[in-house]
């Protein structure tokens, strides 16, 4: 019986990255409580964006922008 | 605002809505009667900490306590203000130049917020900003908690659970454990209005 060729190995699907994210995801991903997150909206140093109730998201170009900012 | 339950008390569906939003929310309900009291002692005690600052600009400051900031400069912590933010100062020809100064662990950065040559000038406005971010974040929980009954308990209107739950969150620290019928039971007890 002849062997079955291997097939080439895909690499490991990566789940989509999401566009923004609320508060406390924020939060845990710059490493600082909630109230340092709100403190940056307040400051304009995290633009946010309203969904639609109202809820607040950080878009993550924004994290990005912020932890890149020297 | 007032509690929405103050006159009428919860049915059952709210009583059991509130309760589930409590344990959702449960990590707000820690983080926020905590900074709010902070951002009060901030307002409360400008004086005595611009007094401490003082006090410590005039004394050396140990070398582990100087840090620099996003300006480039070197700043001396005197007083902790909450965590990760200090209240700092920098000697000058002249006296002091004050600095309320965050510390970010994910960018190892130390950023300014407010700087001034008064010290009670420099906490008042960083206390007034504060005061700000806390009703930003009241906003987008209020927000939270509305979408979240919407999508737990669909067609039902529970808004006086959402403003119960707001109330609760900018009056007092709640401990997940309570629900609106023993809290209304507890305020009436006390006799105290909220």
């Amino acid at each position: 019986m002849e062997p079955i060729p291997k097939t080439e190995e895909q690499p490991a699907a990566t789940p989509a990255e999401r566009l923004a994210y609320s508060v406390q995801e924020s939060a845990d991903m710059l490493g600082v409580n909630y109230f340092s997150v709100y403190r940056l909206i307040q400051r304009g140093k995290l633009k946010v964006c309203r969904a639609l109730r109202g809820k607040l998201l950080v878009p993550r170009a924004e994290l990005l922008k912020l932890l890149a900012t020297e | 605002m007032t509690n929405p339950f103050e006159h009428r008390r919860p049915t059952e569906l709210e009583d059991k809505a509130h309760a589930e939003a409590v344990r959702h929310f449960a990590e707000h309900l820690n983080q926020f009667p905590a900074s709010r009291e902070m951002v009060e002692r901030l307002e409360r005690d400008a004086d005595k900490i611009a007094l401490a600052a003082n006090m410590a600009a005039a004394k050396p400051t140990p070398k582990e306590n100087v840090i620099q900031a996003d300006d480039g400069r070197q700043w001396h912590k005197s007083v902790d203000l909450m965590e990760n933010i200090h209240f700092c100062h920098r000697p000058i020809s002249y006296g002091a130049e004050y600095a309320v100064v965050e510390h970010f662990p994910a960018r190892g950065a130390n950023e300014i917020w407010n700087r001034g040559w008064n010290a009670v000038e420099v906490l008042k406005a960083f206390a007034q900003e504060q005061r700000q971010a806390l009703q930003i974040w009241t906003d987008d929980v209020s927000a939270q908690v509305r979408e979240f009954l919407s999508e737990k308990f669909p067609g039902q209107d529970l808004s006086r659970v959402a403003d119960a739950f707001i109330h609760k969150c900018a009056t007092q620290a709640v401990s997940p454990k309570n629900t609106l019928t023993h809290g209304h039971q507890q305020n009436h007890s006390r006799g105290v209005r909220i």
